[in-house]
């Protein structure tokens, strides 16, 4: 998937004027949020049951080698052929290679974030082998070849007028129609289609329970249980950190999971598949494959802040609530993950140099930390991704800051620990910054704060400072 | 009689003076001594924020030691309070001496209003206002300090005053320090809201306890909505309303 990140500023610019986006964002987080509210209530205790969650995922980012050794024994136990892949590339070649000996011409996709990470479509179609998306929303973005726009809702800033034509145009609708459930219905006898005759599935996972060998989904329309159960050979791809302890944290979590990400106590479908088909069974795949993606987590293990971004559930009640998202949507994130939690896993992933935007445009606010069922610290983190940036981390990719800014701190640590001096500095700026102060105001840009000044007014530097009037005060007490 | 330290944040020593005078005024009206160190600069929140931890920790070193001995700190600045409380523990991880003076430190730090309720008991504060008042929930007091019903119960303790409900409150008003200038396009969209929701609350006057925000939603209404006015807490309460330029 191609990497936009650098464009943050210019495509946010763009998004905040796209009157279908803008729209869009209005209407639905709010009603997202408040449905998760609801929901969330229907806990004896919500903030115990999010703090439960939390601990929860502290202990797997804890455990996390050790927990994922017992996936593996207990899910090859059971028959699932467990497969771990350093990179991108790596796990991309196994499931195309996988396809080919099985001789395939297309495998069905459930909706997966680490699919889109590792460009697994690309990987495939480009090598002769179909990718077709399943989820609803993630087959319209593939049709139109966009990026998601949302966690777990990649199209729904899409307009029902371009889904009509953009069916119409592939032959999946017979008679134009602007009736959602129709289109719905389109689809589904499209991809109904493709799963009669199914030989190969690839699905995300939502949890890997480390105690049973049980990969875990969660999906609000059945076409996940489908590329499940339906093709012979069965692919599920995850990246390190979904894995947990027990199945009684899986359940929690899934709770959690549902509540914050949509609002609902329980999702349509939630599947617990552990290994294939049992002998006498009379459904299932004959073969389940689980490929384990690192794709540069290990490395990050090692760092104590940082790997705090594997506790993340891909709830996307983060994004729902931001500021800055609720403004500018998806895209400007400009990779495979939107919203807060992109803004830590992205840079992560990518590396800071081309990616500092992401961490940077966030106004430290905390809303994110708040409503996270995982126990995210957002604003934490971002701090800490500054700082390794300023100090121009190699191994997090960092190419450092401009001289100019560390300068500008250099010089601003040196004058706050010389009072004297901060005070003379101050009275030398109040003439130069004051210049064009009309009625106490300042309305125009004063050295580099044209940002500020596009839309706002500043008062201009008081006449007297704070300092300077006390002393006067104490001046004046002292001679009464 | 109680004594207080000041801490006199540096946006509004420089720009906001009038906000430091209403709180030395409400402090010495309900008879607490007020102090003020004359060698205090910054916290240094901007360069934590921007990522220059070095030079941060000086600048907090600075602070530590200027303010050390001081029994309670008071600010009227709910960020400024948010670094000293939390992020200068974090920045002398690795100094033990200096990780003990802010550990030491910490807990002696209030927000204004919080000083006010949780330390002092008072709520009704002598003061008087016509008209209606929307209370801006600024992220770093409630989310960092968890202050929310101290400054509202102060507000609805003001004679003549009555405290309405804000739609979205609790939104950030899109100051975030730089990211008010590095990202000016996003920030303009944020205060624009919380200005829009302030002039449909009805409410005569919008009540905050942070100079960012203050400056940023001042600053955005000057332009747009001059008749609007923004009073810091502090400036309310002091009961004079004078020397506010909202």
């Amino acid at each position: 998937m191609k990497i936009r990140t650098e464009q943050f500023v210019e495509i946010a610019r763009e998004e905040m004027k796209n009157t279908r986006s803008k729209a869009f964002l209005g209407l639905l987080p709010p009603v997202i949020n408040a449905m998760r509210q609801i929901s969330l209530a229907t806990f004896p205790d919500p903030d115990a049951a999010q703090a439960y969650g939390a601990a929860i995922r502290g202990e797997v980012v804890t455990r996390l080698p050790e927990l994922l050794e017992e996936f593996e024994r207990n899910a090859t136990a059971r028959g699932t052929k467990v497969v771990w892949a350093r990179t991108a590339a790596e796990a991309n070649a196994f499931v195309l290679d996988l396809a080919k000996k099985k001789g395939v011409a297309y495998v069905t996709k459930g909706k997966s974030m680490l699919s889109e990470e590792i460009g697994l479509n690309d990987a495939l179609i480009d090598n002769g082998v179909d990718a077709i998306e399943t989820d609803l929303g993630e087959f319209i973005i593939q049709l139109l070849k966009r990026p998601p726009f949302h966690l777990i809702g990649p199209a729904v800033n899409i307009a029902v007028e371009e889904v009509r034509d953009l069916f119409m145009e592939k032959g999946i609708l017979a008679e134009p129609t602007e009736d959602p459930v129709a289109l719905g219905y389109a689809a589904r006898l499209h991809l109904r289609d493709k799963f009669h005759r199914l030989e190969m599935g690839v699905t995300g996972v939502n949890m890997a329970v480390a105690e049973t060998g049980t990969i875990v989904n969660v999906e609000n329309e059945g076409n996940i249980r489908f590329a499940k159960s339906s093709p012979r050979t069965q692919v599920s791809i995850m990246s390190l950190e979904k894995v947990v302890p027990t199945m009684a944290d899986a359940l929690h979590m899934i709770r959690l999971l549902c509540r914050n990400g949509t609002g609902q106590k329980m999702a349509s479908y939630i599947s617990f598949d552990t290994g294939p088909r049992a002998a006498g069974a009379i459904d299932g795949p004959e073969e389940v494959y689980c490929v384990i993606v690192d794709n540069g987590r290990a490395d990050l293990y090692d760092d104590p802040v940082a790997r705090d971004v594997f506790r993340c559930i891909r709830c996307g009640a983060c994004a729902n609530i931001c500021p800055v998202y609720t403004k500018i949507g998806g895209y400007p994130y400009g990779w495979a993950y939107t919203g807060p939690m992109g803004q830590l896993l992205n840079p992560l992933l990518l590396g800071f140099s081309g990616t500092s935007d992401l961490f940077r445009a966030c106004t430290l606010c905390g809303v994110c930390k708040s409503v996270c069922p995982a126990g995210v610290d957002h604003p934490r983190m971002f701090l800490y991704y500054r700082a390794r940036d300023a100090a121009g981390d190699p191994k997090l990719r960092s190419r450092g800051r401009p001289l100019k800014e560390r300068t500008l701190y250099d010089l601003f640590a040196w004058g706050a620990t010389h009072p004297r001096l901060w005070r003379q500095g101050a009275k030398r700026m109040r003439p130069r910054v004051n210049r064009d102060a009309r009625d106490g105001y300042l309305s125009r840009s004063v050295d580099s704060l044209d940002g500020w000044f596009r839309s706002r007014d500043l008062p201009e530097m008081a006449e007297k400072t704070f300092q300077e009037r006390w002393k006067e005060r104490e001046g004046r007490k002292a001679n009464a | 009689m109680r004594r207080v330290s000041l801490f006199v944040p540096c946006l509004v020593d420089l720009f906001l003076p009038e906000i430091g005078e209403a709180a030395v005024a409400l402090l010495s009206r309900l008879g607490v001594e007020v102090v003020y160190h004359e060698a205090q600069t910054c916290c240094g929140q901007p360069a934590i924020n921007a990522g220059y931890l070095p030079q941060a920790r000086k600048v907090a070193r600075h602070f530590l030691k200027v303010f050390g001995e001081d029994e309670a700190i008071v600010s009227p600045a709910g960020s400024c309070v948010v670094t000293v409380k939390r992020h200068y523990p974090e920045l002398f991880a690795d100094e033990p001496d200096w990780l003990a003076r802010a550990e030491s430190l910490a807990p002696r730090v209030y927000e204004l209003s919080q000083y006010l309720v949780d330390v002092l008991g008072v709520e009704d504060v002598g003061a008087t206002f016509g008209g209606k008042i929307a209370y801006h929930e600024a992220c770093h007091v409630l989310r960092g300090l968890g202050v929310s019903e101290q400054p509202k119960k102060l507000i609805r303790a003001v004679a003549g005053a009555e405290l309405v409900p804000l739609n979205a409150a609790d939104a950030c008003c899109g100051f975030g320090g730089e990211f008010s200038l590095h990202y000016p396009d996003i920030s303009e969209v944020l205060v624009a809201e919380k200005a829009a929701n302030f002039i449909n609350s009805q409410a005569d006057a919008l009540v905050l306890c942070e100079p960012g925000c203050f400056l940023n939603i001042s600053g955005y209404l000057h332009r747009h909505h001059p008749e609007k006015k923004v009073f810091h807490l502090a400036t309310l309460l002091a009961g004079n309303g004078k020397g506010v330029r909202a």
